[in-house]
């Protein structure tokens, strides 16, 4: 096991020739050492990618270096000379770009007005628009996207647009350094694909990137350099992205060895049937789709982001107004449309969008996990906070969410730590039929084996899953019965064993020809047929 | 340069109608055009002349103040002081100048420099406490109507000052602020012509400046804003400044076309202002709406005001009438965002 006390083979001693180098930074929060001596070095034109677990501290590790957090101790040295940037503009103005998950971009403004919001082109207060226009066209052509109107309002492209977007603007700045966290998150594989591309297009430039991901297959394919973060210390820096096994990545990042597998499962003992969804569809989202889970059954939606798999699930949970068809739980029909019968008739679903629907952020971590099952705690309807502590510090555990203390305000929370909480509150809710959007989004590998166990163990109960997620392999791994959703339709139905990660690829591939934000570049919705004469070539 | 012709296609690929549709003043021009035919037709002396010199005038005053408040609303802020401080500006002005004697200009000058504190005593508040405009302003707008009938009754013992006419200064002041024009024998106010000056500057300002770009911006969202440097403070002062001013101008039109100010005037207007400016598509959460568009609103608004009168009807409807059109309004601009929104999914 490495300590602390660099630097490895390949990283030269005195940090010259590094952009980007750091050394023994700490940063403390109340109650936390969210840094604790890390070191970094990063070189003109790499990727550089950032390894740990939920609340490693990775993201705050980038929000100490763009200015946005103070560190405690330690050294930043920024093309050669020691800086330490007072705000995130400073570090921008500097060359220095962070680009975060939740992006700082206006939707009421136009595309080339958010990559030159704060440094307009302008003479005399008077915005030079064409000006402005004409070189953020030059800046999405280089970043490989002449496709993005300058003139476009921002709020019409999806969330791979607007990646672009933002780093646009990162290159208006003459950014040398674009620091991205978890920035494949919120895209599909083939948005994925886009920002790949457009990354490597940077490097070329001899720009460099941080590159935060917990998918590892994501930092075999883009990285050159790991460095790997665990309990605010870098444990390992300067890693050969390609090369080192993951085996060993894991190792560095938890500590232990973690079986990375979904094991053997004994065939889906079929019992009741549970839920029965019959030609469901809803006008220009999704439409006809049957099928059935029974207890005990995990089912998967697999396909891309914007599929309508959300759409769907959420219309079987009465969140949406179903347009046709119907939702049947035990033989009796929902009402259409009424989470109120859903919730009843013993649906839960976790929502996708985790950080939006629903933490309470000032409020303790365990009230988070259990505010949607106060009454199981109460008595004549006063809560007994011993028994509503107990079950959620259960599920904390159970989900290894860190720290540990369940009284922390949620707030405090590392964001895959977060999105733990609210995993954690509809798993000890009790429901019999669960539905989960995207689970494993933001969660770290040795956690997602924990959750992956979880959801196995609820099965085995008797409840019966409904298993939302655009990895392939997690549907393929988890599921008992495997729905492949493309455009909006489902296109194929197979029991998981019979099916491969190619097969499914192929089905969700065939069904599109652009990208989903191209798609709405036309103003084509997700079902609506696509008019292959406007496909870019 | 590598870029293929693809780029443009694809902007013209967003249809022109759709892009009307989502222009702000689109339902307040309908509304606008529904409501001239209807009176129109109801009422010749609606469509002539005279009436619409009639009817421009209460649209331009009103028009003044909205536009102004259309502006902040779109920095994502209200002025609930805005009514009340026409009545304040108007007061000033008549108070000093016929109780201390001071020349008009000079009295209209200083009624300026309250405005403008009052202002940014709001602006100030706001940015720095952080806490909704909405409360800050409502408790501005009590002070100032405490104040405007307490220094009123305390100088002069009276609710109503006037004397005006004839004072030093009086009758230049008259000429810019209360005066007609001539035009093909109609006479037009010339709060007309600040109306539509202003509506014009207001759009220029939005559109075609660095800091029209911050009103959208802060207004849309104040703190990715201020990471990129925007001065989000700064906007915003400037900004309940300029619907200080704008309420300061109405006042000081109003007292010297009236030669008098009344201490209970303006009270109540200020939800006036943001209706005209919701009609004309301004979003109550920010970050989106035009100054045309409030303007519109206005016109709405003077239009009804004088053509219920004129088609003979008891003024009492006037009100319902516009209650419904607010409504509509509302409901229009739901439907804009709705449409936004589901363009920007997929
Ligand atoms: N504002 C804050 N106040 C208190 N503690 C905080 C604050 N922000 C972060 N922390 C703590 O600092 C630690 C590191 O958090 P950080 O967000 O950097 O983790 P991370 O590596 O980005 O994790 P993830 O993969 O989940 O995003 C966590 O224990 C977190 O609880
Ligand atoms: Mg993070």
């Amino acid at each position: 096991m490495r300590t602390r006390g660099f630097p490895p083979p390949d990283t030269d001693p005195a940090g010259a020739g590094a952009l980007l180098s750091v050394d023994g930074l700490v940063k403390q929060f109340p109650g936390v050492r969210a840094l604790d001596g890390v070191t970094l070095s990063v070189r003109p034109g790499e990727v550089h990618c950032l390894l740990g677990q939920n609340g490693a501290g990775k993201s705050t590790l980038i929000k100490v270096l763009s200015g946005a957090h103070t560190p405690d101790a330690g050294m930043i040295r920024w093309r050669g000379r020691p800086v330490a940037f007072p705000t995130p503009l400073a570090a921008l103005r500097a060359g220095l770009a962070t680009i975060y998950q939740e992006l700082d971009l206006v939707d009421g403004l136009t595309v080339a007005e958010n990559v030159f919001l704060g440094h307009e082109r302008s003479r005399f207060g008077f915005s030079l628009r064409t000006k402005g226009n004409a070189e953020a066209a030059a800046l999405l052509r280089r970043l490989g996207h002449p496709d993005i109107a300058p003139g476009r309002p921002l709020g019409t492209l999806p969330a791979a647009g607007r990646q672009i977007v933002s780093m646009a603007r990162a290159l208006s700045y003459d950014a040398r350094l674009i620091v991205m966290d978890e920035p494949s998150a919120v895209l599909d594989a083939g948005e994925v694909d886009t920002l790949f591309r457009v990354v490597r297009q940077l490097t070329a430039d001899g720009v460099a990137v941080v590159y935060i991901s917990h998918r590892l297959d994501e930092i075999r394919q883009i990285g050159d350099r790991v460095t790997v973060l665990k309990d605010g210390r870098t444990v390992a820096a300067g890693l050969p992205a390609r090369t080192t096994t993951t085996a060993e990545l894991v190792r560095l990042m938890t500590g232990r060895t973690v079986e990375y597998a979904f094991g053997e499962r004994a065939g889906p003992a079929r019992r009741r049937e549970l839920l029965r969804v019959n030609g469901l569809g809803r006008a220009g989202e999704f439409a006809d789709v049957s099928f059935t889970v029974h207890s005990g059954e995990i089912v998967g939606l697999a396909g891309l982001v914007g599929s309508g798999r959300t759409e769907i699930v959420e219309t079987v949970y009465g969140a949406r107004r179903p347009t046709t068809g119907t939702v049947t739980v035990d033989g009796r029909r929902l009402r259409p449309g009424s989470v109120r019968a859903a919730v009843r008739a013993g649906l839960g679903l976790c929502p996708e969008e985790r950080k939006s629907q629903g933490l309470f952020g000032e409020d303790p971590v365990y009230r988070n996990v259990s505010v949607a099952s106060l009454a199981r705690y109460a008595t004549a309807g006063f809560v007994a906070p011993a028994r509503e502590l107990a079950a959620a510090a259960r599920a904390l555990t159970d989900l290894d969410v860190r720290p540990g203390d369940p009284r922390r305000p949620v707030r405090t929370l590392s964001g895959g730590n977060q999105q733990k909480v609210v995993l954690a509150r509809w798993l000890v809710r009790g429901c019999r039929l669960l539905v989960l959007d995207e689970p494993t989004r933001g969660v770290d590998v040795g956690a997602r084996t924990e959750l992956y166990r979880l959801i196995r163990r609820l099965a085995a109960d008797g409840v019966g899953v409904l298993l939302v997620s655009s990895e392939i392999p997690e549907v393929l791994g988890l599921a008992d019965r495997v729905l492949v959703v493309a455009d909006g339709r489902v296109v194929h139905e197979a029991p998981a064993a019979d099916l491969t990660e190619a097969d499914v690829l192929d089905l969700v591939l065939a069904e599109r020809d652009t990208s989903g934000w191209q798609r709405a570049n036309q103003g084509h919705s997700a079902v609506v047929p696509h008019d292959r004469s406007e496909e870019p070539t | 340069m590598s870029a293929p012709a693809v780029p443009d296609e694809r902007v013209a690929a967003v249809s022109p109608v759709r892009r009307l549709l989502v222009r702000p003043e689109l339902g307040a021009l309908i509304g606008a055009v529904v409501v001239f035919v209807f009176f129109a037709l109801l009422s010749s002396t609606f469509r002539s002349a005279d009436g619409v010199a009639n009817w421009l005038d209460p649209a331009s005053t009103l028009g003044i103040m909205a536009v102004a408040v259309a502006l902040l609303m779109i920095g994502g802020e209200f002025d609930l002081s805005a009514g009340v401080l026409t009545g304040t500006t108007g007061l000033a002005v008549t108070i000093l100048a016929t109780r201390f004697g001071l020349n008009v200009w000079l009295a209209v000058l200083l009624s300026l420099v309250l405005a403008l504190a009052v202002g940014l005593a709001n602006g100030y508040v706001v940015t720095r406490t952080k806490l909704p405009s909405f409360i800050v302003t409502l408790g501005m707008f009590l002070v100032l109507q405490g104040l405007n009938l307490g220094v009123t009754k305390l100088l002069t013992g009276n609710v109503l000052v006037g004397g005006l006419v004839g004072r030093s200064g009086f009758d230049s002041a008259h000429l810019v602020f209360a005066s007609s024009v001539v035009l093909g024998g109609t006479y037009f106010k010339v709060s007309i012509v600040w109306w539509l000056v202003l509506t014009v500057l207001a759009t220029l300002v939005l559109l075609r400046t660095r800091f029209g770009n911050w009103v959208f911006a802060v207004g849309g969202d104040a703190n990715a804003a201020r990471k990129v440097g925007v001065p989000a403070t700064r906007t915003s002062m400037a900004l309940f400044a300029t619907t200080a001013t704008a309420a300061w101008l109405v006042g000081t039109i109003t007292a010297l076309r009236n030669t008098s100010a009344q201490a209970d005037a303006g009270v109540g207007d200020e939800l006036t202002f943001i209706v005209a400016a919701v009609i004309g598509g301004c979003l109550l959460t920010g970050g989106f709406g035009s100054a045309v568009g409030a303007s519109l609103g206005a016109l709405i608004f003077g239009m009804t005001s004088v053509g219920i009168v004129y088609a003979g009807w008891d003024a009492d409807w006037y009100k319902l009438f516009l209650g419904a059109m607010l409504l509509l309004a509302v409901f229009a601009n739901q439907f804009v965002r709705r449409y936004a929104e589901r363009r920007r999914r997929s």
